[in-house]
This record gives structure tokens, C-alpha cells and sequence, in this order.
């Protein structure tokens, strides 16, 4: 944080020493052989700690933001994601998370649910720059994306992932909401889709509950943003749910030719159907002798 | 010797066995003994390009048989329904009835599954194989007077066939052919001066309205079979009172048919065919999953489904649609959208030029007389261009029509797809057409090469000038400088020595894993016999 | 029936009784102007080993069909079916697999069964027929051109022209009544149906001023506070009411609309005469655009939050939200049409949207009469 405040004013005395630690120029030495009485001493305390107080009172209200807290998080968390972030991040994102300017986005206020997709999806960090970050295997383990993400959001605040379940039973509800809200954009069939200009909007096969979750809360690239009003969490447990059962389910006619319907069937036809007739038509009407 | 030619024919007056008796019942009532050997005469030409059509007509059956299966067991009302029935993922969603019979069908009621699967596939083959049969028509003229109607009929089966496919896959009332079929009415309404009244008459209302699956269901199960069958019937009509038409080879001509007689060979043949292509059908059905509407879920406008198409015969037309830029004409306060040009002006232009190309050809070559003999593609360059070009644009179309599919696979930016698309659509038929025609001349020459300097032997040898020259086997006689004097009848000319001569010893040897070997006798009196048959003179040639 | 031209003069009956069958058979196909030129049976010897190899594969490929179709009957009836949801067991994968594996096994050697059984074991034959595709003879045309000139001389009709006209008027009614009948049953008039939507103010329903509430498809009401910057969500006028169509907000085809909330940093510019259509009317932070693609009518829904570009995948038309939902890419060539946007208090104090007015212009693809 900024120590920029108007030292002498908050404390209302001219310290001896200047709040910043150094030596003021322009405080005075105390007079020789001056004794401090009792009643200053606890009036500087008092009000010492009243700043301290103050500002982290006003830290608080500038940082929380909706969406339960993760309580996992602590300070060693924050501190060790701190390292990895100076090791593996700051080179796009900033120091201070302010981002560069045609290399990375500023984080402050993204959240550890971004950070947790991002980084877990193996999109962070970033391979080069291009129209999607394209999904890779992850470049850290859970527990050094768990210290990132605590980092992140101690830096700048923002959707955290609730803990618990991420499943719900009402399949059949987050189908519904699924195919109002989602297919449009990743396919009935979880296939994803292409947008313009060379972006895309990536299949689902190896996403997890958290990393759903994440992706509907924060708005990955360029996806929408659902909040908890919007979508609320038993709703997003619920598409959740549906997502993952489909995947796991299989296919009750024979080889699933990747669910997308016409494209493939077509494929199936004129290769397979219409190949093997013509290998039987030559042998039919080759004569026998 | 074989039985009949031992034993006496029975007297048809008096039978004593009983298929001799229903036989003369049959006959004093319905007077069918020469008219039925007739047809049973009938012979049929059977070279293997000539079995596709035959594809397209089994499918049809199977069609019908599964069809009609599927009829006892779906409802086609769009009346508000719950679901809940097996399948969980859906239990407790609100939906048409047409769409909860349809997974009734697939989860609920004991094999259903794959007769449904069987039906789509057939219908897939239906028409792929109608294609394949118009190609082989196409490039070998077989739609050459007499048979200009016969070629319009084929036409007509697949537009309807399409149409059929359409209103088929559309029963279901899934978030797929729902999406189809909004599109549908966009097509509707782009129709200049009658397109909304249009629109409002099929739907009953404005879009969707609640009697749209059913009046597809009377047409596809009822209006259109009958047309089809109708259709087929006459095609078929058509083909038994003209003949198949053969390709040219030694002892056939214009006025003459040669192959098979019906009964027994090629009915046994073609009868096993229909079992061969029902199996393929069956194959698919079981083993390839197609169609699978509960991962779409029931049509609601409102949502849409990434990577959507119609079934791969009507993709070319979402191609054209995605490709044709966004041109709107807006005249005096009307309005003609830029959907119905790809859409319906493009159709009605390629089947109007497809139905009038046999008198379109006709007329550019001046050729008024009757073929029976077919033609070698090569040997009509211009044709065969023509037709490899149509062939091209008409994929260009098909592919742009699952281009996000591709985009998304091979990770090619949207926008590319659609500009490569317009551009290849305008460049790559015309390129076709001309490489096509440059390879037809090629192999023309090089049929006349063959027939004037022989076939290659392989064989080289020095003479003493110290010249090295291939030795060439003549096809047959030769003028005094040493060039063949066969001219070239349409045939396909031998270009390998293993393509000479017809006898080879191998063909004596029988079995398939080892050789069979008869009793010594026995292989001599079949030796005698094949010697017997090799000194004939050739029968071939009709002598009249 | 074209008549036959033998070649050769039919046998008498008495002949016919000497011949062999195959006698018999072959003056049949000549008198049916059928030549069979070869004819050869594949085993003249019988018994032979060969002979037997090729009855014993037609024989097997009909036993492997009947035994693949008694395959199929005993997996139909005993093999499990039932969907059930992973993690309990998914056999009922093998049940369609295992039919169709079966049916086109016994099938695949029915069909199999024939075809060998033609080719290996009945007599091979050449056989050459005379299409008799000649025109139809002179005397044949003479005969029926004169048949046909005087039937029709017969009813007169040439010269009898009030029977003509009278006929012709009476044939025009016979087709055009059944269409008539059919095609006016079905007709309804489109009207002005395409012009509106269920958006349009209803005093009738929501007094005094009968702006419509919009909705979720839950019929949840949509709260400017709802939304994150960047979020999209799929909305509904809120008309319970079922209209005329069998309809109401939620099921009705022109209802879906996109409300967008842009980011900080994205402006709108607004198209002629739509300024204040968002919401708040002087710097809008929420937008609303009928998702219904104006190109062929799928919900044009692909919304890329950070472009702010709305793609439709069915034919790929992209629309700039910025710019109004101006097609900027594919085939549509009209903007997305705007719905007004204003926001009332609701009875818990918090704000809720509502559309002040129909859409200003049809949603959907275009027609003839588009105003």
C-alpha cells in the first residue's frame, strides 16, 4: 500500500521519528534532556493504533466483493503464491497486477475463481499471443494454483469458487438451463464451437465441476459473464451436473461418431455405408470367369 | 448331362404334382403362361455400375418396412407433454408429444432403438445412392434419348426424396430439426409477393404454430411414399419396356441386349443384393449411432445448438446459404431478402438445368438418334468436364455447409472459411472443368496410341545400331508400316499384357484356401469337356 | 405390348412334348426372341469335389444366417435395454450394437447365400435379346393416328364449340374447387402478426400504462442487478396470458430477447431514431436485442463479451453490439431490432426492467411487405 497520507495531520503531534521509518528532515530533535510524559505516549498509541484501524477498516471496504469467502486461503498461501506469481506471471500481468499493455490483462479485481480456471486449464501462462488461449496441461500443481489464486485475490479482490459440492441432483434443470444459456456457444453436445475471427469457444470434454463453475462466475476470454443473480449457484451446480453426467454417460446406439449429428453421419455414409456396397457390387458383378 | 435334358417334360394338361396343379388353376383364370415366361426371359445387362440404382431401390423397401414400424409406436401431436419416462436427464422437462414418443421409442419400447437408426441410415443411403446411379446415368449417357423421361423421373424421386428426408428428421420436434425448421419458414417468407401467406398456410399461424409435425407426419408417411412409389413405378416401367441400356463391346449393338435372364440367375442375384444392402443398413444401424435427439433436447425457439446442419442432402444448401453475401433488394418499399437466392433460386435453377441437360446436349451436338450403347466419360470430354465441374461446385457447397465444423477442428479462423468458401465456389469449377477435359483427351490418345503401337511388353531390346526399343504386342492385324488397323469402338482397350487373352490355365483351379483336386477320372472328363467347348466357334455374334 | 418377331417358327405343341426341358426352355426363350448364345452349367460332372466345396458354402452361408437370426431373437429378449445413469452399470451400450450386429450377420449371408449360389452353382449363361425399340411401324401409326382423328371427329368436339367452351368451363371448375376447398381451409392471413410481439404496451394486463415486465424463463422478473458487466441473459416479456396463437411471452416465437450488459469503457452508438432505447437512456450500460437472427430466424445468441460481437452459428452472420447490432460479417443485412428499456420499482423496492415500447421495426428474416 501507498504510505502517502498526511503524517503529521493523522497523528496530530510532529513525531520524532517520521512514519515512513527515516529520519524526518524536518522534525525536530527533541529537547535535551526532555522527558516524553505518560499521556502522550498512550495518546500516540491510541491513535496509532486508531490509523492502523482505520485503514485496514477502509482496505476491507475497498476489497471484499460477492460470493463466499474461500476460507482456505491464508497468509502463507498468499505469500508463497506471491513467489510464483513473480517467477511465472509478472512479466505480462505487471507487479502490481496492472497488466502490460498488448501482453496482459490487469487482475485486479478478477478474482482466485479466474485465477483457479486460468491456471488450471493450463491457458495461464500464456504460449503467445493469439486469438484464444488455447487449453494445455496445466503448468502447476493444485496446491501452487490454490497459492496463486490466494495471491490474486488478496491483490485485487474478486469471485471466489464456493466450497463443497459443485453437483446438484436436478439433472434435467441444468439441461434446460444449459441449452438456453450454453449450447449456443459449446454445443449440445459439449463439442464447443468456433466464433469469429479465429476465436473459439472450447469443447467441454476435459473440464472439471470447479473449472465450470469458475468459467460461468468470472467469463473467461470471451465468455459472458453469469453472475449468482443471473445464475444462481444451485443453478450453475445444476448445469454443472447435467454437463458432467452427459459425459460420463454412453451411448445407448452403438458407436457415438462424436455426437455432432449430420456432419459426421454424412462421413459414415458415403465412406463406410457406400464403401463397402461398391466393394460388394465389384465382387457381385464380376463375372466368374 | 443335367436332369432336364434326360428327363420328358409332364404334360401341362394333366399335372400330377401340386405346383403343376395351382399352376393350371393360375393360368385358366389369369391366362399368364406366355406374358410371364416372357418377363421370366427378360434378360438384363449386368455390369457392376449398373447396381447403384438398385441400391436406391432397396433402401426404399427397407424405408418402408422400418417406416411403418415406427408408425405404430410415434405420435405426431404438438400438444404440451411432461416426460417421464426412462430416460433421466430429460424427466420432468416440458415437450411436445411427438418429441416424448420419439424417446419413448428409443428408451422404452424394446428394440426400437435400432429400428429408428435403421430408418434414418436407409434413408441416407437412399439418396447417396440416387446420386451415385444419376452420376453413372450422367457420365456414361444413359439419359440420351429414349430415356429423357426417364432421367426427369430420376430427378424428380430425388428432389422428393430430399423433401421426404426433410419432413422425416423433422418429426421429432428436437432442438436440431426445429432450428431446421424455422429456417424453413425463413425460406418461406423470402419468397417474393406470397411468401408470408406461404408461411402462415404450411404453419397454420405464425412460426411454429401446433399443427406443423403433424402435417409433415401425413406427408411423410402418406402423400410422398405414394408419389415416390408412383415414381419408382414408372421409372422401373420404363426401364423393363426400353431395356438397360450396355456398354459397347464385341457382338452387341444398338439393337440388341446382352447378359442375364431373369429367372433364376439374376433375380438370385439381385434378390441377394437386397439382403446384402439391408444388412449394410442394419450394420449401421446397429453399430453407428445416428440422430441422437435426447442429447438435443425438445425444440424451444428461444435456444439453438452450436455446429448445427440438416442431414448431409440438404447441406449444400445451408452452404449456399452461409456463402452468399449479404445482398438485399429493396424495390418500391417491397423487400426481397438475400435468403432466397441460395436457397430457393439456386435449387430451382441447378434441377432445371440437370432436367433439361439431355435436351440441352442434344441440341449442342446435333445428335437426334436413339442409344442403347453407353459411352466411356473419356470419350465425351466436354460431358464429362461439364459434369466433374457440377460435381465441384456442388461439393464446395456440401463443405461449406459444415464450415464451422471444419473451422473448429482445424482451428481456421470463421471468417476465413466463409471468404475461402465464395472464393473457391467462383475459381475451383472452372479449373476443374478444364483439367478434367485435358485428362479425357489424354486418355482418348492414349487409347488410339495403344491401338495403333500395341501394349507395352515390358520387354527391351538393343538393336545393332546400338538403339534401345520397347517391344510392343500388337492388339491385332497390322498395315505394312507396322500400326494397328483396329479403329477404336468404344470399348476399353487392354494397356497390360495380364489384360490379354482370355484363357489362362488358373481358371481350372478351384478352391479358394488350396486347391481342389477331383478323382483322376473326373478331371479328365472335365478336361475333355472344356477342350471340347474351347474348339467352338464363337456363338457370340447374333447371326440376324 | 410390342409384338414378338421370331426368328424361328414356334414349335407345335406335339414337338414340344417330344423335347427335353431344356429343349423346351430353349425354344421358349427364341420364341420369346430371347438367343441364349452360351449356356454351360458350372459342373458338368456331377459330384465332383468342386461341385460339393460350392454347395456346402452356399449351404453354410445359409446356416449362418438362420443361426445369426436365432442370435438376434435370444439377445432381443435377454439382453438389457434400460438407459441408466453413469456410474450404474452401462450395459445397455451393447444392446443396439449387438442387434444390428446380428441382423446384418444373418442378412449379410442371406444375401451372400444367393449371390454365390448364382454365381457358383447355376449354369452360366450369354444370352442376347432384340430390344425391338424400332418406332412403332407405319402402318401402326397410319392405323392409330386414323383411330384417333375420328374418335375425336366422333364426339364432335371440333366443330361442336358450345360443348367445347361449356367443357372447358366445367373442367376449370373441377380442378380449381378441390383447391379452392384444401388451400382456403389453410389459409390464414398473415396480417400484421409479423409485426408485433408480446413487448407491445398491454393496458389490458398491466395497468395504468401497460409496459410489460420482462422476465426470465422462469418467469422471474430481471433486475438491472442481476447482471455482471459482460453478462448476457436470455429474456421474455412477461404476458401469462395465452394469445390468440395458442401463445404467451415465454413460448411465443418473436419473444426471445438478449439483454446485454456492457463493460466500463464501452459505449453504444446508437442507430437513427433508437438513442434512448437503452438503459439509462443518457449513457446505457444495458442493452436489449431481439435474439431472433434477422437472416433465417435461429436465436442469434453467440455473444463474445470482450468484442462485444453476437454470432449466429447457423450461417455465421456476426452483429457489432456497439454499433446497434449491425451485421458486420456473413449474410444478414439487417440489425438486430432494439427493445426500449426503462426500469420500474417493484413492491420490494428493488428495480426491475420493463420494455416502454414493441420493438420499432419486425424481428425476424425478412419478407416482401417488410415495412
Amino acid at each position: 500500500m501507498k504510505e502517502d497520507f498526511d503524517v503529521d495531520g493523522e497523528l496530530g503531534f510532529e513525531p520524532t521519528v517520521s512514519a515512513t521509518g527515516s529520519d524526518p528532515g524536518t522534525a525536530k530533535a527533541s529537547k535535551p534532556g526532555r522527558r516524553r510524559s505518560l499521556r502522550r505516549r498512550l495518546g500516540a498509541t491510541a491513535v496509532l493504533i486508531a490509523a492502523l484501524g482505520s485503514m485496514g477498516g477502509a482496505y476491507a471496504a475497498f476489497a471484499t466483493t460477492s460470493g463466499a469467502s474461500d476460507t482456505t486461503a491464508n497468509s502463507q498461501d498468499v505469500s508463497a503464491g506471491k513467489q510464483l506469481f513473480e517467477t511465472s506471471c509478472i512479466t505480462c500481468h505487471g507487479a502490481n497486477l496492472q497488466g502490460v499493455p498488448g501482453r496482459g490483462a490487469p487482475l485486479i479485481g478478477v478474482g482466485s475463481a479466474a485465477v483457479y480456471f486460468q491456471v488450471s486449464t493450463g491457458r495461464m501462462p500464456l504460449v503467445r499471443q493469439g486469438p484464444e488461449a488455447l487449453r494445455k496441461p496445466a503448468q502447476f500443481t493444485e496446491t501452487q494454483i490454490q497459492q496463486l489464486a490466494a495471491y490474486v485475490e488478496s491483490v485485487g479482490g474478486g469471485p471466489t469458487l464456493p466450497t463443497g459440492n459443485l453437483m446438484d441432483s436436478n439433472i434435467a434443470e441444468g439441461g434446460s438451463l444449459f441449452r438456453l444459456n450454453c449450447a449456443q456457444c459449446h454445443g449440445v453436445t459439449f463439442k464447443g464451437a468456433p466464433l469469429s475471427a479465429g476465436k473459439a469457444a472450447p469443447g467441454l470434454g476435459d473440464a472439471t465441476a470447479k473449472q465450470i463453475y469458475a468459467a460461468m462466475l468470472t467469463g473467461p476470454e470471451s465468455m459472458p459473464l453469469f453472475s449468482d443473480n443471473q445464475l444462481t449457484p444451485t443453478e450453475k451446480k445444476q448445469i454443472i451436473s447435467y454437463i458432467q453426467t452427459m459425459k460420463a454417460s454412453k451411448d445407448p446406439g452403438g458407436a457415438g461418431i462424436d455426437r455432432i449429428g449430420p456432419v459426421s453421419e454424412a462421413l459414415v455414409v458415403w465412406v463406410g455405408g457406400v464403401g463397402a456396397l461398391m466393394i460388394i457390387i465389384l465382387w457381385i458383378g464380376v463375372k466368374s470367369q | 448331362m443335367t436332369d432336364t435334358a434326360t428327363r420328358r417334360s409332364s404334360t401341362p394338361q394333366t399335372p400330377q404334382t401340386p405346383q403343376g396343379k395351382l399352376a393350371k388353376w393360375a393360368d385358366d383364370r389369369l391366362n399368364l403362361a406366355g406374358p410371364m415366361r416372357k418377363q421370366l426371359n427378360k434378360v438384363f445387362p449386368d455390369h457392376w455400375s449398373f447396381m447403384m440404382g438398385e441400391i436406391a431401390l432397396y433402401s426404399f423397401i427397407i424405408l418402408l418396412l422400418t417406416g411403418t414400424y415406427l408408425t405404430f409406436f410415434f405420435d405426431p401431436s404438438m400438444a404440451e407433454t411432461v416426460y417421464h419416462g426412462r430416460y433421466v436427464p430429460l424427466q420432468g422437462v416440458s415437450m411436445s408429444r411427438a418429441y416424448a414418443s420419439t424417446l419413448n421409442i428409443t428408451f422404452d419400447v424394446r428394440g426400437g432403438l435400432i429400428v429408428r437408426q435403421i430408418h434414418h441410415w436407409s434413408a441416407l443411403l437412399f439418396l447417396a445412392a440416387m446420386l451415385l446411379h444419376m452420376f453413372r446415368v450422367f457420365f456414361t449417357g444413359a439419359f440420351r434419348k429414349p430415356r429423357e423421361l426417364n432421367w426427369m423421373i430420376g430427378l424428380g424421386l430425388i428432389g422428393l426424396g430430399i423433401i421426404e428426408g426433410f419432413a422425416g428428421y423433422s418429426l421429432p420436434d428436437d432442438l436440431l430439426s426445429g432450428t431446421g425448421l424455422r429456417i424453413a419458414d425463413a425460406i418461406m417468407l423470402s419468397i417474393p409477393v406470397i411468401g408470408t401467406w406461404t408461411s402462415f398456410l404450411i404453419f397454420g399461424g405464425p412460426f411454429p404454430g401446433d399443427v406443423i409435425i403433424g402435417r409433415f407426419y401425413i406427408a411423410h408417411v402418406l402423400l410422398i411414399p405414394a408419389i415416390l412409389a408412383a415414381l419408382i413405378g414408372a421409372h422401373l416401367a420404363l426401364l423393363v419396356r426400353q431395356k438397360h441400356t450396355e456398354f459397347p463391346a464385341p457382338g452387341r449393338n444398338e439393337h440388341t441386349v446382352t447378359g442375364e435372364r431373369i429367372f433364376p440367375t439374376y433375380a438370385a442375384k439381385a434378390g441377394g443384393f437386397f439382403f446384402i444392402v439391408f444388412a449394410v443398413t442394419a450394420a449401421l444401424g446397429g453399430l453407428a449411432q445416428i440422430n441422437p435427439v435426447w442429447l438435443f433436447g425438445p425444440y424451444n425457439p428461444a435456444q439453438v445448438s452450436s455446429g448445427s446442419q440438416p442431414d448431409w442432402y440438404m447441406m449444400f444448401l445451408d452452404g449456399s446459404t452461409r456463402l452468399f453475401p449479404s445482398w438485399e433488394i429493396r424495390l418500391w418499399g417491397y423487400t426481397i431478402p438475400p435468403l432466397f437466392w441460395p436457397t430457393v433460386v439456386l435449387p430451382g435453377i441447378l434441377f432445371t438445368l440437370a432436367g433439361a441437360y439431355p435436351f440441352i446436349e442434344a441440341r449442342m451436338t446435333n445428335d437426334t438418334k436413339a442409344h442403347n450403347l453407353l459411352q466411356r466419360p473419356r470419350d465425351v470430354p466436354v460431358r464429362t468436364g461439364l459434369g466433374a465441374m457440377a460435381i465441384t461446385f456442388y461439393l464446395v457447397l456440401f463443405l461449406s455447409g459444415g464450415n464451422d465444423l471444419i473451422a473448429k477442428a482445424f482451428n481456421i479462423s470463421l471468417n476465413a472459411m466463409t471468404w475461402g468458401g465464395r472464393i473457391l465456389l467462383i475459381t475451383l469449377p472452372p479449373l476443374v472443368y478444364l483439367t478434367t477435359y485435358r485428362v479425357c483427351l489424354g486418355l482418348q490418345r492414349h487409347d488410339r496410341e495403344v491401338l495403333e503401337h500395341g501394349v507395352e511388353t515390358g520387354i527391351i531390346m538393343t538393336l545393332q545400331t546400338g538403339e534401345f526399343i520397347e517391344v510392343h504386342q500388337p492388339l491385332g492385324p497390322v498395315d505394312e508400316h507396322g500400326h494397328g488397323t483396329l479403329s477404336y469402338a468404344g470399348t476399353p482397350v487392354p494397356k497390360r499384357m495380364s489384360q490379354l487373352g482370355a484363357s489362362s490355365p488358373l481358371r481350372h483351379i478351384r478352391g479358394f484356401f488350396y486347391p481342389v483336386a477331383e478323382k483322376p477320372e473326373i478331371q479328365a472328363a472335365i478336361d475333355e469337356i472344356e477342350a471340347a467347348e474351347a474348339e467352338q466357334p464363337d456363338t457370340h455374334q447374333l447371326t440376324d | 405390348m410390342s409384338t414378338t418377331h421370331p426368328t424361328t417358327d414356334a414349335p407345335s405343341a406335339d414337338d414340344l412334348r417330344e423335347m427335353t426341358p431344356e429343349e423346351a426352355m430353349l425354344a421358349g426363350a427364341e420364341a420369346d426372341d430371347v438367343h441364349i448364345v452360351h449356356r454351360r452349367d458350372r459342373f458338368p460332372i456331377r459330384g465332383t469335389r468342386a461341385e460339393k466345396r460350392a454347395e456346402r458354402a452356399v449351404a453354410a452361408s445359409f446356416t449362418v444366417s438362420a443361426l445369426a437370426g436365432i442370435g438376434f431373437i435370444v439377445a432381443f429378449i435377454a439382453m438389457p435395454y434400460q438407459w441408466h445413469l453413469p456410474g450404474t452399470p452401462q450395459d445397455f451400450r451393447f444392446y443396439t450394437p449387438a442387434l444390428g450386429g446380428l441382423l446384418a450377420i444373418m442378412l449379410m449371408f442371406m444375401g451372400v447365400g444367393l449371390v454365390l449360389w448364382a454365381k457358383w452353382l447355376m449354369p452360366e449363361e450369354e444370352v442376347i435379346q432384340h430390344r425391338h425399340d424400332e418406332p412403332s411401324t407405319e402402318e401402326d401409326r397410319l392405323m392409330t393416328q386414323a383411330t384417333l382423328a375420328v374418335g375425336l371427329e366422333d364426339t364432335g368436339l371440333p366443330r361442336r364449340s358450345m360443348i367445347l367452351r361449356s367443357l372447358g368451363l366445367a373442367g376449370g371448375a373441377l380442378a380449381t374447387v378441390p383447391l379452392v376447398a384444401l388451400v382456403g381451409a389453410m389459409i390464414k392471413k398473415p396480417g400484421k402478426q409479423l409485426e408485433q410481439t408480446l413487448f407491445a404496451p398491454n393496458p389490458a394486463l398491466f395497468p395504468p400504462h401497460g409496459y410489460v415486465p420482462i422476465v426470465y424463463s422462469d418467469w422471474r422478473r430481471v433486475s438491472p442487478d442481476d447482471m455482471l458487466p459482460g453478462g448476457i441473459a436470455t429474456v421474455f416479456p412477461g404476458v401469462r396470458e395465452t394469445g390468440p396463437d395458442g401463445t404467451n411471452g415465454l413460448t411465443s416465437a418473436s419473444s426471445p430477447t438478449l439483454i446485454i450488459r456492457l463493460k466500463p469503457g464501452q459505449t453504444i452508438k446508437a442507430r437513427k431514431g433508437q438513442a434512448g432505447f437503452g438503459w439509462p437512456s443518457d449513457a446505457p450500460e444495458f442493452v436489449a436485442f431481439s435474439k431472433i437472427c434477422t437472416h433465417a430466424g435461429c436465436p442469434a445468441s453467440l455473444y463474445e463479451q470482450q468484442s462485444t460481437r453476437l454470432l449466429c452459428p447457423c450461417h455465421q452472420s456476426q452483429f457489432e453490439v456497439l454499433e446497434d447490432a449491425k451485421p458486420v460479417f456473413g449474410p444478414a443485412t439487417r440489425s438486430l431490432p432494439k427493445l426500449p428499456l426503462d426500469v420500474e420499482i417493484g413492491s420490494d423496492g428493488r428495480q426491475y426492467f420493463i420494455a416502454k415500447a414493441d420493438f420499432n421495426e419486425p424481428i425476424g428474416p425478412g419478407y416482401w411487405e417488410r415495412p
